[in-house]
């Protein structure tokens, strides 16, 4: 699907809509640094998201940074008759990969290091490419950008599994599930990548596409 | 953007709007958190971190890479990261990541072991590594040099390098079922440890090494003496049946058990000092005197109920035993003897004078035999019918002397008093044997005859004399006529002597008829 050569926006309008309900306003002049608001819901309104690519780019760096002790650092500990192992989501893999489990391996290894990953790389790379103004395949990468906010959730499924755990196994002496430090990082991961996904506005790689 | 193309107003009078200029934005603290976080966190991993150490086992059983920890006292130390096979595939080399201090106790002399439930040494340990699985079990020392290559023990140790009390060393002719962790018992009383059982250089003994606690190592003097207590000890010797044992431990389990002699006040002996391990009580007993001098006896009777082991008494007191009986055939003489071989302590023969050389010995031994000392087999007890070898002094024995010149030297025997008996009587029955029985026989038989005739010719005397004496024979009527006159002439007289006496004067005037 290529982009028609010009299109008329909102934005070239000299309108915006709201971004909760969808009202579309005209972008008065108006003082500097002064918020505009959706006179419906309250909601405010700006034109594109502010400061799209900074955040995202802090938060994408963020992701990147406690992505090493999420995978380094145990997720969580169990405690059965005395013998306790300690245990990081890649060793996790492996042990279901040793046990034969391969479906239950793919699962965790695409929902808990290869999305994470994923989401990291796609979202630099949508943030570098409107930054150099790219207007190479804007709908292919807007389906990319789709796809990140759409399987972001999905890494999650980790840390529910690690707290229905650690709050159901609690059996004294016999076995207990502690959390660990890792868990914590992991969590991070998945909401930072969330937030960057979601500060990213993807509207700016039309505005490059569509080029003025 | 495209502010600039806004139709809403002229180009010109647009100002630029203000979006809170270049400033960082706020969201940027989260990834400058995340660093700082993670970074706490990375340096609080590195700083646990402790050295890696490299432990040689002989097997892998019981440890797991990731899950097998290393523990002293219970504390983790360490967690096993890995476990691979030795180059030369003697073994299996696990590798540890210690905690951060312990480069402080990582020492050549730090000891590791697999700690697992065992049951040894009449003890059971390590029940809770059932359910937790084993672990490495480590006994630290804070001297020495810093070492990162070690190689395991294969059982714990008995002793921690912390404990106070004192090694010694056994030595034995063979380990006699005691294996590490056997008791070692001081008066009944429980003090040490069998801490190790290892053949010496030479092979020829068995090294038993045993740890005794403080305080009661100071009883380990130098003069103590050792011996296998294990089991039971059933004797039977010449002074009947002896049953002698430690404990109901050590009749399970074995033990070695150690005593002072009586009176002793030989100081306490130093560590790693070696002693020997005697096989009973009764030999440890006997080895207090020590010095042992070998001798000869040659006995050309049975020997039956003479066995190694038997007593060797001196006036009834043991002084020694026999260890060697053999059976000797002399070719020439076609004669048999037993050469028995004896060991004598001179310690048990209480000396007023300090004791002498053994030269000295040798010259009393020399006078005492040409006194009369010789050996002589003896019954020992009537009831196991066990002999004993009896030197005694016998005054009007043959004389004889140490015979010097063989291995060993030899002390004259006498034979044993039944012996004596029988061969005293042989010789009586020889000596009658050589009587000239048959000529005492004709000789008598002659005088037999003689003395017949003589005794007819006494009988026929005696009848004539018979009829001589006979009441009616004339020789009795005469003698009894002659008596009866003998009477008369006896009254007549003494009629005349009663005149006389009445009347002297009649004996000059004669009688006077009638007044």
């Amino acid at each position: 699907m290529s982009a028609p050569a010009s299109v008329p926006t909102a934005l070239a309008a000299g309108c915006a809509s709201c971004h909760e309900c969808g009202l579309l306003c005209r972008l008065a002049s108006h003082a500097p640094g002064a918020a505009l608001r959706c006179p419906r819901c309250g909601a405010e309104i700006h034109g594109r998201k502010p400061r799209s690519l900074e955040r995202t780019w802090a938060l994408l760096l963020a992701a990147a940074i406690c992505y090493v002790p999420a995978n380094v650092l145990p997720v969580m500990s169990v405690t059965s008759v005395g013998r306790t192992q300690s245990d990081t989501i890649l060793s996790g893999v492996v042990y279901f990969v040793q046990h034969g489990d391969w479906p239950l391996a793919v699962v965790i290894f695409t929902a808990s290091v290869f999305v994470p990953v994923l989401k990291i790389v796609i979202l630099a790379y949508l943030a570098l490419s409107v930054q150099r103004g790219s207007r190479w395949r804007p709908a292919e990468r807007t389906r990319l950008y789709r796809i990140t906010e759409a399987v972001g959730r999905w890494s999650m499924v980790d840390i529910y599994v690690v707290t229905i755990l650690v709050a159901l196994v609690r059996l004294g002496a016999l076995a207990t599930i502690q959390p660990e430090l890792g868990a914590v990082f992991f969590g991070a991961v998945v909401v930072i990548t969330m937030l960057a996904a979601e500060s990213f506005d993807p509207r700016l790689i039309w505005d490059r596409a569509e080029g003025t | 953007m495209s502010e600039g193309e806004s139709p809403a107003g002229p180009a010109a009078a647009e100002p630029v709007i203000e979006r809170g200029g270049r400033r960082l934005s706020v969201v940027w603290l989260i990834p400058i958190v995340a660093a700082v976080v993670g970074a706490v966190v990375a340096w609080r991993a590195i700083s646990e971190h402790g050295p890696q150490i490299e432990i040689r086992f002989a097997t892998a059983e019981g440890i797991e890479a990731g899950t097998t920890k290393v523990k002293f006292k219970q504390v983790e130390v360490g967690l096993v990261e890995e476990v691979v096979l030795a180059e030369d595939l003697s073994g299996v080399v696990v590798r540890a990541r210690m905690v951060n201090d312990a480069e402080r106790w990582l020492r050549e002399g730090t000891r590791f072991w697999v700690e697992t439930a065992r049951v040894a040494g009449g003890q059971v340990s390590g029940l809770g590594t059932l359910l937790s699985g084993a672990y490495i079990g480590v006994d630290p020392v804070l001297e020495g040099e810093e070492a990162h290559r070690f190689v395991a023990l294969e059982t714990p140790p008995v002793v921690s390098a912390g404990q106070a009390g004192r090694h010694f060393t056994l030595r034995s002719y063979r380990a006699g079922a005691l294996p590490v962790g056997t008791p070692v018992f001081f008066r009944h009383l429980e003090v040490g440890r069998v801490v190790s059982s290892v053949l010496d250089e030479s092979g020829d003994f068995v090294e038993i090494g045993i740890f005794v606690d403080a305080p009661h190592d100071r009883r380990v003097q130098r003069d103590a003496r050792f011996w296998n207590a294990s089991g039971l000890d059933v004797s039977v010797t010449a002074s009947g049946v002896q049953v002698d044992t430690e404990s109901v431990v050590s009749l399970l389990v074995g033990g070695i058990a150690f005593d002072t002699p009586p009176r002793s006040d030989a100081p306490p002996a130093e560590a790693d000092a070696s002693f020997v391990l005697h096989e009973t009580r009764q030999a440890a007993e006997d080895a207090v005197y020590g010095e042992k001098q070998y001798y000869l006896v040659r006995f050309t009777q049975s020997v039956r109920g003479l066995v190694v082991g038997s007593p060797v008494e001196f006036l009834g007191i043991p002084i020694g035993r026999v260890t060697e009986i053999r059976l000797v055939i002399d070719h020439e003489r076609k004669t048999f003897e037993v050469p028995v071989v004896i060991e004598i302590e001179p310690g048990r023969i209480a000396d007023r004078q300090v004791p002498g050389s053994i030269s000295e010995w040798h010259a009393n031994l020399d006078q005492v035999v040409a006194q009369g000392l010789r050996a002589q087999l003896r019954s020992g007890n009537l009831l196991t019918g066990q002999l004993v070898v009896a030197l005694d002094m016998h005054e009007r024995a043959e004389a004889a002397q140490i015979d010097w010149s063989g291995p060993l030297p030899e002390i004259p025997t006498v034979p044993a008093p039944l012996e004596e008996l029988t061969s005293s009587a042989m010789r009586i029955a020889q000596k009658i044997e050589r009587l000239p029985l048959d000529e005492i026989a004709r000789d008598v038989r002659g005088a037999l005859e003689a003395l017949r005739g003589t005794l007819a010719q006494t009988d026929r005397t005696l009848a004539s004399t018979q009829g001589l004496i006979s009441p009616g024979s004339p020789v009795i009527g005469e003698l009894q006529r002659t008596l009866v006159e003998l009477r008369e002439a006896s009254r007549s007289l003494g009629l005349a002597a009663d005149q006389l006496q009445q009347e002297p004067e009649s004996l000059i005037f004669g009688r006077e008829d009638g007044p």
